[in-house]
């Protein structure tokens, strides 16, 4: 029915395809997850060149793996969103249930769609020959399929529309700039020269160690509240003991 | 020099003044969509507003003066613009005109009361307490609310599973956007919007694979020549066919909210802004029934005896949970909700009638159904205790005392969902169900009587709530706003309406009656 | 208006999908070999191109460059390779391993992909056979190549996620931001090449060039196309990812050793690859230039004659690369961005729409009378259009033309010529343009009002 080098494609391209896209139910990792995905996309548009659709198989990838999985990427990397995050079980034996039906379900594909024969081996060779791939689906789009694909235009401006109504934050005012800000702090008549630099020693350069007051007390206000909701700052003692007893870190230094 | 097309390029066929009506509507909300974007804030509310309303009506003048007279597939069969099709993309356009009325509705707010200020700030946020001081409000429902409009136009006159899916999409999509865009209670519509999204798109992806197996069966996705395929019965193909019918109607079921599809319904019409609940209930559940018919009567029909009573069991199922659930419901919203889907079964009953009665008698029921509940949700949205919708039901105890006309057509409209003779419930109910007993056998004969039971349910329930209103006192500061002209409008007519069609049914009937040939 | 007089010349429609090369007398083993040519052809490249870019940045500061190692410094890249391969692997503890080790290779493997679908010269003999100097060619040729770039940004984005640190990460994301939104406009730039061309496979677009090239009659796609390849490339003045001064390295800053020789290599292979594209798609690929090509009956056009010309101009694009890199300073990020979504992406649109009218009218669709202009039977509807878009662009400029002169007059301030320093009490110092007073009794003639635009 098909030839050995197709069997042998599916055979690899297929196994691989399921893999990953178990990994997006299996992984730990969001991002491995997303990778998973991305990987099935891919292995999709390779069959679907395969099979003769070198236009949609490389639209598939192009647009599937190469953006729509890389936004995907982009906000599980940037939220930092982990497994851990949704271990949670708010109804209980429902994966149990889930697995149940799935497996019915799948069952029931299977028993009925096994059912079927196809003769012949159907391809697109003539169609690819001439007119050609994409001139024989750009005649289908703008022929046959024209209202769908009109249509579905307005699926995306939709989406669009509520892209912007859902997560863009329009600016009440104007954002206060520079001057402004010294205004307000004169105003206020607190950190009239803005607020301490965050500490730098002569071992140590970073934003996380405090600024000392003059008295040798760290103060927190040199330090992003970010790292000090985070419990990230550094203590500027640290240093000064080590600072006490240098040939120690020396040693340390050396033994590494 | 000529012109040098490609052979084998056949342009399809439009005929452009069937399709008129839904490419107006499309005008429309492509029109809103730029006033959005230039109009200066202060007068966008009013401009989307006036815009919306002339989009719906001139779309329905294209209806009955051009498309009427232009029945027939077109586009290349993409469309098949035929009496069940018009009566439908009528009805929607009429009870989108009343919805977009209530949507309107300000109080004293700068923006339409029930929609956000600004959809983007996180709830309980000082940008958003800015923004309600400011008087911004989410102009962008309207044209939402038209693209929503279009999708429910070509959903029940698509002509192939292809337009019907979407279709699907695209009066889906703008749903999930308005749902979440509820002014009080802001997380519990976030949630109902991301359920709805969620389980939305899962019963798409039903449809979609249903849809490739059924393109594989008949090599076409066309229903006509699905009908043409079951006839002819190929038996190498023939396992992809049950199984892409039933995966098809799973996702049609699930925009009616049938059981076992039905979760999403109680929490998305609680937390939608109430105005977009009753487009929603009124105006998805007409269109999708117009869809159900399509594809029941002219797509799938030879095969109806495989599938037939797993519909059955289907409607049955959520006449019963409809109706029982609703009799433990505290939210007046969850309550309109179950009751939404225990009428589901109801109108399932009259769809596996399989008889142009059957389809008149749906579509009457659709329309009938419709304008009681957007009147419904539109009083919902009226009656408030502080700023908040007095959404449970003991806030509603002694309404009839101090608002004795709210009361009233609320009392009234709870009749009619009750099917009291005299209403249009009554009529509807009668129309859904006469059919059925006349050409069902004796499986809808049971399914009657289930109804006919639940109905009772149901009646209980209702009349516990006017009971409630009438015979209770009142307690805390329960209050039902002054509506605008629009909004008295709206609910005037709708409430006209649906005593008319309880008194004077006739006409409407017999128009049904008119329009329930379907074109293959 | 000669370019658009060029584009209304009349063709009649013929179905252009398929590759015009022809592989029938190509066995798989050659194949092979040519790919193993294509991979020498490439480093051998990129060996020189290092060498080649830091000679010429060393001639524009005015310094030698490396000139020790081998002749002329030949040799340099050479010597700081084999010391990269020999520095130690480190591997960060935060570090996501198995996709650590991934991520190099696989943006190394992707580079090195595209460069298959380019055609280096005409049919030539190769071990008995007569095969195209490509190494293949499908119909969606160009648009592979662009899928591939898209693919391989997840090299980018996964180095500078799997190393565990926050500088990678925000170096990662960046340089991906930056290739998904200049592929939006590349691509769309290409789209007017199709819609000129007929065909996405590169063997037919360089056919399409052997009487104009591409570059003339769609010049604004070439422009973009430029532009965004800069932008795809990650090299200066779009060099974000890496932006020393704000993130270190960018994404590859934990990585050391061969896996950062991977980045290394496979960015350079990127600009090759991009240049290459732009070789094929504008400059007439392999065929030799116009007057070059009228020699002895096109003799220069022919066998491997083509490798030569393709190379010429490949290197033509590498020492514009090198140039920019020598005299630009690096773009801000949001202007580099507002740049890409607010002018690129909306100017391609504007002449994506232009060439397919252009093309509607050209092949008849928009009727098909014909005048005669300049002894050229040309089709009236390709005039009207040519006409109506002359039109349109006269208009824009004139209307931003309108607009920038009004706001440099909104934004010109006016200083008074002379101050006085003790105004407030304090001695003030003058602003450009300004006199003191004290100075002013003996120069009073020639103070006129000072504008400065600020």
């Amino acid at each position: 029915m098909t030839g050995t080098a197709e069997a042998v494609t599916f055979w690899i391209l297929g196994s691989l395809s399921v893999l990953s896209a178990l990994g997006l139910l299996f992984a730990r990792k969001a991002v491995h997850a997303a990778l998973g995905v991305a990987f099935t996309m891919a292995i999709l548009g390779i069959f679907y060149i395969g099979q003769g659709a070198p236009f949609l198989g490389v639209v598939q990838m192009f647009v599937y793996s190469g953006a729509v999985m890389m936004l995907f990427l982009f906000v599980v990397m940037l939220i930092g969103v982990d497994s851990s995050d949704s271990l949670v079980e708010t109804l209980k034996g429902q994966r149990w249930l889930t697995l149940l039906l799935s497996l019915g379900l799948g069952a029931l594909l299977i028993g009925m769609i096994g059912r079927i024969t196809v003769t012949g081996t159907p391809n697109l060779n003539a169609i690819n020959a001439s007119p050609g791939n994409i001139s024989a689906m750009a005649e289908v789009i703008f022929g046959k399929y024209v209202w769908v694909f009109e249509i579905t235009s307005a699926l995306l401006i939709t989406a669009a529309l509520g892209a912007m109504v859902l997560a863009h934050r329009e600016r009440m005012g104007e954002k206060p700039n520079q001057r402004e800000w010294a205004r307000r702090r004169f105003q206020r008549g607190e950190f009239v020269s803005g607020l301490p630099a965050p500490g730098v020693y002569a071992r140590h350069n970073a934003v996380d160690t405090p600024a000392l007051l003059p008295d040798g007390t760290p103060t927190e206000l040199s330090v992003s509240r970010t790292l000090q909701a985070r419990d990230q700052v550094a203590r500027p003692g640290l240093f000064s003991a080590a600072e006490h007893d240098p040939h120690q870190e020396i040693e340390e230094g050396s033994a590494r | 020099m000529t012109t040098l097309l490609p052979t084998a390029f056949t342009v399809a066929e439009i005929n452009y003044w069937a399709i008129l009506p839904v490419l107006i509507v499309f005008g429309g909300a492509l029109i809103g969509v730029l006033v959005d974007a230039f109009a200066p804030r202060s007068s966008r509310h009013s401009i989307q507003v006036a815009l919306a309303l002339l989009t719906i009506a001139a779309s329905f003048g294209a209806l009955v003066w051009k498309a009427v007279d232009n029945k027939g597939a077109t586009l290349d069969g993409a469309m098949i613009i035929d009496g069940p099709a018009l009566f439908m993309q009528g009805s929607v356009l009429l009870l989108s005109f009343l919805s977009v009325l209530l949507m309107a509705e300000k109080f004293s707010s700068a923006g339409a009361d029930a929609f956000t200020p600004m959809g983007a700030a996180v709830p309980g946020s000082p940008l958003e307490a800015a923004a309600t001081r400011a008087g911004w409000g989410t102009s962008e429902v309207f044209p939402l609310a038209l693209f929503s409009v279009a999708g429910m136009m070509i959903f029940p006159a698509a002509g192939d599973l292809l337009v019907m899916f979407v279709a699907l999409e695209v009066l889906s999509l703008p749903l999930y956007l308005l749902t979440g865009l509820a002014r009080r209670r802001r997380l519990l519509s976030q949630e109902a919007a991301l359920k709805y999204f969620l389980l939305g798109s899962f019963s798409s992806a039903f449809f979609l694979f249903g849809s490739a197996l059924l393109f594989g069966y008949a090599g076409s996705v066309k229903f006509s020549a699905l009908s043409q395929a079951i006839t002819t019965a190929p038996a190498d193909v023939e396992g992809l066919l049950l199984p892409g019918v039933l995966l098809v109607l799973v996702g049609l079921l699930f925009k009616v909210g049938a059981v076992p599809f039905h979760q999403w319904t109680p929490d998305v019409y609680q937390g939608a802004p109430s105005p977009i609940t009753g487009f929603m209930a009124a105006c998805t559940k007409l269109a999708a029934f117009g869809a159900i018919l399509r594809l029941a009567y002219t797509g799938i029909d030879a095969d109806r005896w495989d599938w037939r009573m797993g519909v059955a069991a289907i409607a049955a199922l959520t006449m019963i949970v409809g109706s029982v659930l609703s009799v433990t419901q505290t939210d007046i919203k969850r309550l309109l909700a179950y009751s939404s889907v225990a009428h589901a079964g109801f109108i399932l009953v009259g769809v596996l009638a399989f008889d142009a009665t059957g389809v008149s008698g749906v579509m009457f029921y659709v329309l009938a159904y419709g304008l009681a509940t957007i009147a419904a949700f539109g009083i919902v949205a009226l009656v408030r205790e502080g700023s908040a919708e007095a959404s449970h039901i003991a806030q509603w105890s002694g309404l009839g005392k101090r608002h004795p006309v709210v009361a009233g057509i609320f009392a009234l409209l709870l009749l009619t969902f009750a099917g009291i003779p005299l209403t249009s419930g009554f009529t509807a109910k009668f129309a859904a169900f006469a059919p059925a007993i006349a050409h069902g056998g004796t499986t809808l004969a049971v399914l009657v009587v289930i109804g006919v039971l639940c109905s009772l349910v149901t009646a209980f329930v209702y009349v516990r709530v006017i009971v409630l209103m009438y015979f209770s006192e009142a307690q805390g500061e329960v209050r039902a706003l002054n509506p605008s002209v629009l909004t008295t409008v709206g609910l005037a007519v709708a409430v006209i309406l649906t005593v008319a069609l309880g008194v004077f049914p006739a006409p409407v009937l017999d128009l049904a009656n008119q329009a329930s040939q379907f074109i293959r | 208006m000669t370019v658009l007089t060029a584009l209304a010349a009349a063709e009649p429609y013929v179905p252009r999908d398929n590759p015009i090369a022809d592989f029938s007398d190509t066995p798989w083993w050659l194949s092979l070999v040519k790919a193993l040519l294509i991979f020498v052809y490439l480093l051998l490249s990129t060996l020189l191109v290092i060498w080649f870019e830091r000679r010429v940045i060393g001639r524009m500061q005015q310094r030698p460059g490396p000139n020790r190692t081998g002749p002329f410094g030949l040799l340099q890249t050479l010597a700081d390779g084999v010391k990269l391969a020999l520095k130690e692997d480190l591997t960060p503890k935060n570090a996501d391993k198995v996709v650590f080790i991934l991520a190099p290779a696989f943006f190394g493997a992707m580079a090195f992909v595209s460069f298959g679908i380019i055609p280096l010269g005409p049919e030539v003999s190769l071990f008995g056979h007569r095969t195209p100097l490509q190494l293949t060619d499908v119909p969606v040729s160009v648009l592979l190549m662009l899928a591939v770039a898209g693919v391989g940004a997840y090299g980018v984005v996964l180095a500078g996620w799997s190393s565990g640190s926050t500088y990678p990460l925000l170096g990662g994301l960046r340089s991906s931001a930056q290739i998904v939104s200049y592929e939006i406009a590349m691509g769309l730039s290409l789209v007017a090449v199709f819609l000129y061309s007929g065909s996405m496979s590169t063997s037919q677009i360089v056919a399409n060039q052997r009487d104009i090239w591409h570059i003339i009659p769609l010049v604004v796609s070439f422009v973009i196309y430029v532009i965004t390849m800069v932008g795809e490339t990650n090299r200066l003045p779009f060099d974000l990812a890496e932006g020393e001064g704000e993130l270190t390295g960018g994404f590859h800053t934990e990585y050391s050793s061969l896996k950062f020789a991977m980045f290394f290599l496979a960015e350079y292979v990127n600009m090759f690859t991009v240049a290459a594209l732009a070789t094929t798609v504008f400059l007439g690929g392999w065929q030799a230039p116009p007057g070059i090509a009228a020699i002895n009956d096109g003799m220069f056009n022919e066998g491997w004659w083509g490798l030569l010309w393709f190379t010429i101009k490949l290197w033509m694009f590498m020492f514009f690369f090198v140039w920019l890199r020598g005299a630009l300073p690096r773009t801000r990020y949001d202007q580099f961005m507002h740049f890409g979504w607010k002018f690129l992406i909306p100017v391609t649109i504007v002449w994506v729409v232009a060439i397919a009218f252009l093309q509607a009218a050209n092949n008849g669709f928009l009727g098909d009378r014909a005048v005669n202009i300049f002894g050229a039977e040309r089709r009236l509807a390709s005039l009207i259009v040519i006409g109506v878009l002359a039109l349109l662009v006269l208009a824009a400029t004139w209307i931003w033309e309108g607009r920038q002169v009004k706001r440099a007059e909104a934004r010109a301030v006016v200083v008074p010529p002379e101050i006085d320093p003790f105004a407030g009490g304090y001695p003030v110092p003058p602003l450009p343009g300004q006199r003191l007073r004290e100075s002013a009794g003996e120069s009073q003639a020639d103070s006129s009002k000072a504008v400065i635009h600020g």
